[in-house]
């Protein structure tokens, strides 16, 4: 257990050094966060399917409960109950596009992490960083509950809970809880809880700030105690669901699944739940009397309750439908919170984006039109209309704008263009378009998947720690 | 030619408007409008208040910049507002938000009845190292030292003690005298 203590230290001081400059002390926020005797718990497994690099190493590092696939190194890290989903990681010879560069990738990219603490965090998707084609590196940072790395090198960096670092190379800056950032590049940032920001320099950008005191119900986070709030609460009322999932090795669908379609055997699915043709269900999905048409998808640690999607809907990573009706293509942000009550629904027209980190939380009944950009916090009809606007109209914006706490500086048209070529190629990665024989994505890919378990040292100096192991075919 | 020294072009210390320590914003522009009223050498107007210590020695000065500043309600969310700045907005979209904020907040009748009980300190800059000018300088250094330190005025020095104040208005009359001489003379 000892070593596990020192790795801990460890990993602290080398993002406090990162961190300086903001006078950042991760220290108090992540000591005793996680009980060594919880990551001494759980076995860390990983998959192997025909379709992707099987290429796994770890060595120095706890594992506690999390999941790899594809080409992933760890070393001298902690990560507990994370997802390292290398399924989409760029390949030897594919050719990199960047800028008018067409830049050859000369070897399989491998997801590195080194020196840092990973907490239920979600690592995928591939570096969009042009200078680091064939390294995803995550070095000496630190991420909190529930936070997505998503295409984005990091280093020195610490995300807090809910937060998500989207398709951007982040160093040396802190991401606030419930913050959202897709910037490209951001180095010695201090950023807010509860900022959404997108930005393509020179092009466009967007940013919404949550009001913060409504936003802390929702989820606050501070020394000394874990992160806290309604989503807290949401996910641990299902935790349990989850433990069977994990316990038993042999797990038989409970409901029909399509052959085009995928459902994670670490998925979680109640009753009166049913999978259409190339729907996708990832790993830590949560379904119950959830209807999903044909190409919709629940990535993982997604929530579906009591809810219909229609077809070509995606779920983002992190994102929870409670009680709501969605129309055809529409698409649910990392990490949203929609949730209308079962004498009050929540409709949302087809076409329509809820950006990233978006909270509708309703109490009377709400319909989104079709076709809307929907932001922000949204309790009542009052709020929908300072947060949203048709896509029609914000392609018009050319110079900026500005509603509630959203404002927009640049090309309204090539940010709408940019958020649906985005989700046409989320759709199509995850096999929405499949056709009997073309366009196989992941619900048709990762069909065929076995999984393996490893294990730590059970006692002594080395408790928690894994032995280095290799892993290759 | 004549040849101009700060001190020929300053505004004395005793003509100028000051208030001590603790007087409060409408101390100081009660003291800005006497001053005015006593000072005609020219129709350039004061505009600033120097604050004083117990020792007569000026600590601060207050130019019209910091009474509006002063005016300016505190507002926690209109601070936030500013700080998009680091994530590449640019000043007008800045405005544009905090205009969007202000039009709806309620309209705050008492905003200058507060503002005026606020002490000068919480508002007056502390002069820096570049506001100072020995009284024996040159018109071309003290113009050199304006220019590079984007001041308005200059605190004149004769040794340790502050003699006067050296405004850009009068330097620039200053300079215009100087030059309609030349052309004089050409």
């Amino acid at each position: 257990m000892k070593e596990l203590e020192r790795l801990l230290d460890r990993i602290v001081q080398r993002v406090n050094i990162n961190l300086r400059e903001h006078e950042y002390d991760v220290n108090p926020l992540v000591q005793k966060l996680i009980p060594f005797s919880q990551m001494t718990k759980f076995y860390a497994f990983y998959g192997i399917t025909p379709h992707h690099p099987l290429n796994l190493q770890f060595r120095n590092s706890n594992l506690a409960g999390s999941y790899f696939l594809g080409k992933c190194s760890v070393t001298n890290s902690l990560l507990y109950k994370s997802d390292i989903r290398g399924d989409e990681l760029k390949q030897k010879a594919d050719v990199f596009k960047y800028q008018g560069y067409e830049i050859p990738v000369d070897e399989d990219e491998e997801i590195e992490i080194v020196d840092s603490f990973l907490i239920k965090t979600l690592v995928h998707n591939f570096s969009h960083d042009p200078e680091t084609l064939e390294k995803f590196f995550i070095r000496d940072t630190i991420a909190m509950h529930y936070a997505n790395i998503h295409g984005s090198p990091a280093e020195g960096s610490f995300l807090g809970p809910f937060s998500t670092v989207d398709l951007t190379t982040i160093r040396d800056s802190r991401v606030g809880t419930f913050s959202y950032i897709q910037a490209g590049e951001v180095s010695h940032l201090d950023i807010e809880p509860g900022t959404v920001w997108v930005r393509a320099p020179e092009t466009f950008n967007f940013m919404y700030r949550f009001p913060l005191q409504r936003l802390n119900n929702y989820i606050y986070f501070t020394a000394g105690s874990s992160p806290q709030g309604i989503f807290i609460d949401f996910v641990e009322d299902r935790k349990e669901a989850f433990q069977r999932v994990f316990n038993v090795v042999n797990l038989e669908p409970s409901v029909q699944v399509p052959n085009s379609a995928s459902l994670d055997r670490f998925a979680v699915i109640k009753p009166k739940t049913h999978i259409s043709d190339n729907v996708l269900i990832s790993q830590r999905a949560y379904l119950q009397n959830a209807w999903l048409g044909k190409g919709a998808n629940a990535q993982e640690q997604s929530y579906i309750i009591n809810s219909r999607l229609e077809g070509n809907d995606i779920t983002a990573h992190g994102a929870k439908i409670i009680e709501a009706d969605l129309g055809k293509d529409v698409f649910v942000g990392f990490n949203c919170f929609l949730r209308g009550r079962p004498e009050s629904r929540l409709t949302i027209g087809k076409e329509s984006v809820i950006m990233p980190h978006t909270i509708i939380d309703i109490r009377q009944s709400l319909s989104i039109p079709a076709g809307h950009l929907v932001w922000g916090l949204i309790t009542d009809e009052k709020d929908l209309e300072s947060n949203s606007l048709s896509l029609k109209e914000f392609s018009k914006i050319d110079t900026r704008f500005s509603k509630g706490n959203m404002v927009f500086e640049g090309n309204g048209a090539e940010f709408v263009t940019a958020f649906k070529e985005r989700i046409h190629h989320i759709l199509e990665t995850n096999g929405a378009f499949f056709n009997g024989h073309s366009n196989k994505g992941h619900a048709q890919q990762n069909q065929k998947i076995s999984f393996n378990t490893i294990q730590p040292y059970p006692q002594g100096e080395k408790e928690g720690l894994y032995p280095t192991i290799i892993i290759r075919p | 030619m004549k040849r101009y020294l700060v001190k020929d072009l300053m505004v004395p210390i005793s003509e100028y408007a000051t208030v001590p320590q603790g007087s409060t914003l409408s101390e100081a522009v009660i003291a800005l409008e006497k001053a005015q009223e006593e000072y005609n050498h020219t129709h350039y107007r004061h505009r600033a208040v120097l604050v004083l210590d117990n020792n007569k020695q000026v600590v601060g000065k207050l130019s019209q910049m910091e009474f509006l500043r002063a005016l300016e309600p505190q507002d926690e969310n209109i601070d936030r507002i500013k700080e998009i700045r680091k994530f590449g907005f640019s000043s007008k979209s800045i405005a544009l938000q905090q205009e969007q904020y202000r039009r709806k907040m309620p309209v705050n009748s008492d905003m200058y009845t507060s503002a005026i009980k606020l002490k000068v300190e919480d508002f007056m800059q502390t002069p820096s190292e570049g506001e100072y000018v020995n009284e024996n300088t040159s018109l071309e250094t003290a113009v050199h030292q304006l220019i590079t330190g984007r001041h308005l005025s200059l605190l004149v020095t004769q040794k340790k003690k502050i003699v006067g104040v050296l405004r850009m208005s009068d330097v620039f009359a200053a300079a215009f005298h100087v030059i309609k001489e030349v052309e004089a003379t050409e």
